[in-house]
């Protein structure tokens, strides 16, 4: 990814994060404090951003369904209680806080070389988004399909030969599914 | 042929210099004495070679095709089959039907067996014209065939099994054709050489051993490369190139034998009394050999699948084919080969060989294609691919008849040797 | 009487040959260490719970590798349909990676399994190769050099995963066709596959090949009765870099159970020992055979001076 590109993210991921910060006062976070929608952006490139409808979604989950226990609620997984239980909310609640965004590159793999480490297996910020939405949505019946969530840019179009530049003769078969929904 | 003979009594050529006294020249030699005319009339007359002239109208395009195009425009382009008839018949059949040359060299150089002297260069021959087509068969195989001595000289993987076969290949090409020197010399009057080469006969019949024990065993070591792929009946890590090494033996006799046979019966008149007359005796000695060489087979083949633990491979119905492969392809000429010897019949020695050459050509097609990816689809050849294959064949067979027809091979050179 | 005498002999002494290559082939053979990877070499580790089938490690494979256009969009999934002679898509010379989808009995959705060389420790291509076309590379890649190939095929016919595949459309630049862990372009700089960066789910984790061993172990752990407890390729062919962890049996995903727990190259062993054995040993025992079998001609050829020079 090119340095301009980091850089804006950086400025998305502390931009985020003081958001979230500044109301954080209470035991635990309450779903009023959290804005009404996020634009998740950091990482557009393929596919457009998400809108992300903040507000719906703390209707239907729990605040730790995704943010774990930075939110102040308590852990109730055998290996997570051991760290968090009973801690307070996070300074930071943000994904991006927590999931790099580039998981694999030298840096963040040197880290998994610390014995003391126990979360060898944190996934990066898009594996983190994707396995957490739409794991939830193929639970409950949301939206699987890619372009249900991002449009595909034309950098995305272009990446899987598609759109404007699907290979030449090529007729779409009659039938084309978004994956997930391909067994249903 | 027999016409040209009965009207000239210095044709077939079998000396320097003809009845005149005067040379023959070697071109003369090469158009067997006769004029252009006359050598056109013969080969016209032959219907064997009208089938060769069908064979090649139709192969050299596809042959041409293959090399502008690619292998894909004569072949199904198999990820999953790589290897197809070009090798699976042109090479893994061919080398070990040309064991011949070592074997009758061991026979006669080493065992001091005179008395097989008159097949020995038929066997001779036989082996090196069957081993430069095996090279001939992989440079229609290969996807860049002028890359062929790269294993030797550019780029060496000398841990590789195939590394063994391309050096001892063609190392093995040399020594054959240093001992067809010596035919050579003395059809075309370099006699220098001859001499030359024969001090150093028993050398290179032993490295002739030596190479061919390791080759003909790599053929089969290849396919311990792929032991989930090769179906264990076929499969042995241990003794695969056992099995190919001694099948090699009574291949290489066999198609001596079957070799011999059409010289006996197409070729009288460039055969002399010497050859002629004990033809029938040496037939029956190789068969002699095939019975012993197949009964050690047999055996080792059913060692190879106690150790480990096959039989009940046997059941199925893969274990039926082979169960079927082995009793016609080994068995049965086997039997043969013993009763015919027993009761000195030279006719069943050569159909039981005839027999057994098939059986080893099954035994390699079984083992490189058809048992191969046994887990898998089989795969059926391209028409071209099978038309190719034909086509090196008939010009093997050729190249075979040309040099059968001038040089001293079937019978003794009567000028200065 | 001697031609028996010969023959028996030959195959007395062939046997004996044999027997006397065998006993000091084992001993050969166990000497040899098995190589266990180089210690720094990377891995992935493919998690089939994860894998959604979006094909978006074709799309970035075919891009990275500069790959001829696909005949359909990457975004197209009815080629999960696709068959050729009862098989799946595999890899060929336009795809270095394919998605496979299967339908499996015990869950409610089907499993995409994704495949590309695994990068064995001990490759058997490498190992067959003759003209050294092959390099595992101390970050864990197979590479192939394409300046040395002959086309001869074996490393297809070795391959015991069905990776390597052949442009069999070219006449005149023919190559092998393989999947080279991006190398080139990123692994020797330390930057992961193009297709592991682009997978959404991160159903290809990657790492060193040690570390991911432990975080295929570690899921496994951690959620009993989420997968299948096995790791393939962590043993498979003598382990590979590239690994899979499934919550169904391997076998019900395509991948070849039966597939050798060493590599390759084990097998080839035993024939590789014999090769200096007969070269050393069968000199010394054809001459002998021939000083034997010619004994007679000799003695009497030296009678025969004696009787001329007395």
């Amino acid at each position: 990814m090119q340095p301009g590109k980091k850089m804006k993210q950086a400025a998305w991921a502390l931009g985020l994060g003081l958001a979230l910060l500044a109301p954080a006062t209470g035991q635990a976070m309450s779903a009023e404090d959290a804005p009404e929608s996020v634009e998740i952006d950091t990482l557009a490139e393929l596919y457009g951003p998400v809108s992300f409808d903040h507000a719906m979604h703390t209707d239907v989950a729990q605040c730790s369904d995704c943010h774990h226990h930075t939110t102040g609620t308590d852990p109730t997984d055998p290996p997570c209680v051991k760290c968090h239980y009973g801690r307070e909310e996070g300074e930071t609640v943000s994904c991006t806080d927590c999931h790099a965004a580039e998981p694999f590159i030298q840096e963040n793999l040197k880290k998994l070389e610390n014995p003391e480490i126990f979360h060898i297996d944190k996934p990066g910020l898009k594996g983190a988004y994707h396995i957490n939405c739409l794991g939830c949505h193929q639970e409950v019946g949301g939206p699987t399909g890619c372009q249900d969530c991002h449009q595909m840019t034309e950098a995305g179009e272009k990446r899987f030969d598609t759109g404007k530049f699907a290979p030449a003769g090529y007729r779409p078969g009659a039938e084309q599914h978004e994956p997930e929904k391909k067994h249903e | 042929m027999k016409k040209f003979s009965a009207n000239n009594p210095a044709i077939p050529i079998a000396d320097h210099v003809k009845h005149d006294g005067s040379k023959w020249t070697i071109k003369e030699k090469l158009w067997l004495g006769l004029t252009p005319q006359e050598y056109k009339k013969q080969f016209f007359r032959n219907w064997v070679n009208w089938l060769m002239l069908c064979i090649f109208a139709v192969g050299i395009p596809i042959i041409l095709q293959r090399y502008l195009f690619g292998l894909g425009a004569v072949t199904h382009a198999s990820n999953d089959y790589p290897w197809g008839l070009f090798l699976g018949f042109g090479l893994f059949a061919m080398v070990p039907l040309s064991a011949s040359g070592f074997l009758l060299g061991t026979t006669v150089e080493v065992f001091g067996r005179k008395d097989f002297i008159p097949i020995e260069r038929l066997a001779l021959l036989n082996g090196l014209l069957g081993y430069f087509f095996a090279v001939l068969y992989l440079e229609v195989d290969l996807g860049m065939p002028w890359r062929l001595p790269y294993p030797m000289f550019v780029s060496l993987g000398p841990a590789a099994v195939l590394f063994l076969v391309a050096w001892h290949v063609a190392t093995y090409l040399s020594v054959q054709i240093a001992e067809l020197v010596p035919a050579f010399g003395e059809w075309s009057g370099w006699l220098k050489g001859k001499r030359w080469i024969k001090s150093i006969t028993l050398g290179l019949t032993i490295a002739g051993i030596i190479l061919s024990t390791l080759h003909q065993g790599a053929l089969g070591a290849l396919f311990t490369y792929a032991p989930g792929k090769v179906h264990p009946l076929w499969f042995s890590a241990e003794f695969q190139w056992i099995h190919f090494f001694c099948s090699s033996i009574f291949a290489g006799l066999s198609m001596v034998i079957v070799s011999s046979a059409l010289c006996k019966w197409t070729m009288k008149w460039r055969a002399d009394d010497r050859f002629l007359g004990s033809v029938d005796n040496l037939t029956i000695g190789l068969g002699k050999g095939c019975s012993y060489a197949m009964i050690t087979y047999l055996v080792i083949k059913i060692v190879a699948i106690a150790h480990d633990q096959e039989w009940a491979y046997l059941l199925t119905g893969w274990g039926q084919y082979y169960l079927l492969e082995l009793g016609i392809g080994v068995v049965l000429p086997m039997f043969m080969f013993a009763v015919a010897v027993k009761n000195r019949w030279a006719g069943m020695v050569r159909l039981a060989a005839l027999i057994s050459v098939l059986g080893i050509i099954w035994n390699r097609l079984n083992t490189s294609m058809i048992s191969f990816n046994w887990n898998l689809y089989p795969e059926i050849p391209h028409w071209k691919e099978v038309w190719i294959t034909i086509t090196i064949y008939a010009l093997y067979f050729l190249t075979y008849r040309f040099i059968l027809y001038r040089l001293p091979i079937l019978y003794e050179w009567k000028g200065e040797k | 009487m001697t031609e028996q005498l010969s023959r028996r002999r030959f195959i007395k002494g062939g046997l004996a040959g044999t027997v006397a290559v065998s006993v000091l082939k084992d001993k050969e053979t166990q000497a040899a260490h098995d190589f266990e990877g180089y210690p720094d070499a990377m891995g992935v580790v493919v998690d089939l719970t994860r894998c959604v089938g979006c094909r978006s490690c074709e799309a970035a494979c075919n891009k990275e590798q500069g790959l001829p256009e696909p005949a359909e969009p990457f975004d197209d999934f009815s080629v999960f349909d696709y068959m050729f002679h009862g098989q799946k898509r595999r890899t060929d010379e336009a795809h270095y990676t394919v998605v496979n989808r299967y339908e499996v009995p015990q869950l409610d959705h089907p499993l995409f399994r994704k495949m590309q060389c695994n990068h064995c420790n001990e490759p058997a291509c490498l190992t067959s190769c003759f003209v050294n076309a092959y390099t595992k590379t101390p970050q864990g890649a197979v590479i192939y050099n394409s300046k040395v190939c002959v086309g001869c095929r074996t490393c297809m016919i070795a391959c015991p995963f069905y990776v390597p595949t052949f442009k069999y459309s070219s006449a005149f630049s023919p190559r092998i066709m393989k999947c080279i862990f991006c190398y080139d372009t990123r692994l020797k700089d330390g930057k992961p596959p193009a297709c592991v960066e682009a997978c959404p789910q991160e159903a290809l984790t990657f790492g060193k090949r040690i570390d991911m061993l432990e975080v295929a172990h570690q899921r496994i752990r951690m959620e009993p009765g989420k997968y299948i407890d096995h790791v393939y390729g962590e043993h498979e062919a003598g382990g590979t870099s590239w690994m899979y962890i499934s919550p169904v049996p391997f076998d019900e995903v395509g991948l070849d159970t039966s597939v050798t727990r060493e590599p390759i190259l084990n097998y080839v062993k035993g024939f590789l020992a014999i090769v200096p054995m007969v070269l050393t040993i069968w000199p010394a025992l054809f001459a002998g055979f021939h000083l034997l079998a010619t004994r007679k001609d000799r003695i009497k050829e030296s009678q025969t001076d004696e009787n001329q020079e007395g």
